[in-house]
């Protein structure tokens, strides 16, 4: 049984059709990336499963149970993390307290008002291990709006893995960084995937690290799935090609 | 580090007063001791949770009502008829904190604003209850328990708020550093990451607002007591504004700012009151000059001089080793 599933996910805006008849399915341990140009409607799959966006019809089923529709803090209590396209942190709190919050958010005692110094000492554990992971350690003390955009999104995705996910899903976690930071980013993401049972939904637009990092790759073109198979079926499917190239109809 | 430096100067100070001041300064001591508390409760949302309250009076108000109507028809001790208060206070804020969570930013503040104007206008319909425009007067300050009398006195009195402001800043700085604490400063921050990590906000921020609420309830039912009269200006928008401009003029987000800023105005209200009827024309100069020139408030300033600039280790490369390259 794969863990996650999306069946028939359409989503309208209006007049447009951002998702069509979304099929995919991802099993436990596994990479998938999901690619395509430019409003193709990668990150609006993105927030259906979070469910930051409700399916016009269709339905998304995590770890054998339909999650459409439930608020949003449900859906990432039931083990989903997620990072955003835009950077999401806690600009003023120091790295090690974004990460720390991101912790706390899976322990039983989080709602405690006073006291409470066990659940901060077992979260900047948590923490300390998430921010050693993405190699952030020597930032754990600095404002996180203090950080370089790269490791900002490392940070994030630390946030992420603190939250000790099922599904991690990131949304292009390499854009807006530079080559080096990139291929650093790459090979912090390569490590840390495929260890345990944690499953990877991935936003790219860089096809590099889509290969480098994926097991399956599902392509989106103006809201539908196009292709979907492993990396090197895809690379040679005609109609990606065609929908890359910026080709016809 | 501050904090305790500020606080081993000041309790000393505190707790000498009464007998250094003369009588009727002590007055105005109270009244801004009452007011610091007011402003501490209104700063666990402002500075904590970014909920812009414009109806924080109705906490005032409700909490200074409740005292009122406890302590005149159930004669019941005054230690005793204040503590009840905030449970009432409390009762009626859950719904309301329920309603206003609904919205944000400027909704929220008018959503606030409503409910204290609905109290308001409420004394008045409910004259036989409330006592309409002359509000609740001649509220005893009934003995006990244990036949204690101590409070009943004007330095007894302000033993009482001073330890109510200290047991409730205690209280409230606990919970901004517990895990619910650290929440609010997520939702502060980036609500919409917060709830993604699996955060219900919505329930913190009802949380947040009840817990305004009840410490905004004690403040007012200390008023009452202390007063002796309970009457609808509490309730009035104008207590909500300017209890709002203490928080941000006292320094939002650090608790003992805003107490700094209740105390301050009352202080400057009070002296300049007595030289000029144009106080209200300084008043606001003194908050144009906080939000533009100094921000972070009063608290901000004393504390910037303690802190040190943070070290940001160099950025660049991610392995210890290649700091060199960067």
């Amino acid at each position: 049984m794969p863990l996650l599933e999306c069946r028939g996910l359409v989503r309208r805006f209006g007049a447009l059709v951002a998702v069509d008849a979304v099929d995919m399915s991802l099993d436990a341990g596994k990479i998938r990336a999901v690619i395509g140009p430019n409003g193709a409607g990668k990150s609006t799959v993105f927030n259906l499963i979070t469910s930051v966006l409700k399916p016009t019809t269709g339905e998304v089923i995590f770890a054998g149970e339909k999650i459409t529709g439930l608020p949003v803090h449900v859906v990432a209590q039931k083990g989903i993390a997620r990072t955003f396209q835009l950077c999401h942190i806690f600009p003023a709190l120091t790295a090690r307290e974004n990460v720390r919050i991101a912790a706390q958010a899976r322990d039983a005692q989080r709602w405690r008002f006073v006291g409470g110094g066990r659940v901060r000492n077992r979260s900047a554990a948590i923490a300390d291990e998430a921010l050693e992971h993405m190699r952030l350690t020597r930032f754990a003390g600095v404002a996180a709006a203090m950080l370089s955009h790269g490791d900002q999104r490392l940070l994030e995705v630390a946030m992420a893995i603190a939250q000790k996910p099922r599904l991690l899903m990131l949304d292009e976690p390499t854009q807006g960084l530079s080559l080096e930071e990139t291929d650093r980013a790459v090979q912090i993401l390569k490590g840390m995937l495929g260890v345990g049972n944690l499953s990877v939904l991935l936003v790219e637009h860089d096809m590099e690290v889509v290969f480098k990092l994926a097991d399956d790759i599902t392509v989106l073109h103006r809201g539908r799935v196009i292709a979907d198979g492993p990396p090197a079926a895809v690379k040679a499917n005609a109609d990606v090609r065609r929908a890359y190239l910026g080709g016809s109809e | 580090m501050s904090g305790k430096v500020a606080f081993a100067l000041t309790a000393p100070v505190g707790v000498l007063l009464p007998f250094v001041v003369p009588q009727y300064s002590l007055t105005v001591l109270i009244e801004a001791l009452i007011f610091g508390l007011f402003a501490m409760s209104l700063d666990l949302m402002v500075g904590y949770c970014r909920l812009y309250s414009f109806g924080h009076s109705a906490a005032y108000g409700l909490g200074a009502y409740s005292a009122a109507l406890i302590l005149t028809h159930l004669q019941l001790p005054l230690l005793i008829g204040i503590g009840l208060a905030v449970p009432a206070t409390i009762a009626v804020a859950i719904p309301i904190a329920w309603i206003c969570t609904r919205s944000t930013g400027v909704s929220f503040a008018m959503l606030t604003l409503a409910f204290a104007q609905l109290g308001y206008a409420m004394l008045f319909r409910f004259r036989d209850i409330t006592g309409g425009s002359d509000g609740i007067v001649g509220i005893p300050r009934p003995p006990g328990p244990f036949g204690m009398t101590w409070f009943q006195g004007k330095i007894g009195y302000y033993y009482l708020v001073l330890g109510c402001l200290f047991g409730s800043y205690l209280l409230c700085r606990a919970i901004v550093r517990s895990p619910f604490g650290a929440v609010l400063s997520g939702i502060r921050e980036n609500e919409r990451k917060t709830v993604s990590l699996g955060y219900n906000t919505r329930a913190y921020k009802i949380a947040t607002v009840v817990l305004a609420y009840g410490f905004g309830g004690l403040a007012g039912a200390l008023y009452a007591g202390f007063a002796g009269f309970a009457s609808p200006e509490l309730f009035f928008w104008l207590v909500s504004g300017r209890v709002l401009i203490m928080v941000v003029v006292g320094g939002a987000g650090t608790l003992i700012g805003p107490i700094i800023g209740g105390v301050f105005f009352v202080f400057v209200e009070h002296e300049l009151s007595q030289v000029t009827d144009l106080w209200p024309l300084v008043f606001g100069s003194i908050f144009i000059a906080f939000v533009m020139f100094a921000p972070e408030g009063i608290w901000g300033i004393v504390t910037a001089r303690f802190k040190q600039k943070p070290i940001v280790p160099s950025s660049a490369g991610g392995e210890e080793t290649s700091d060199a390259a960067a």
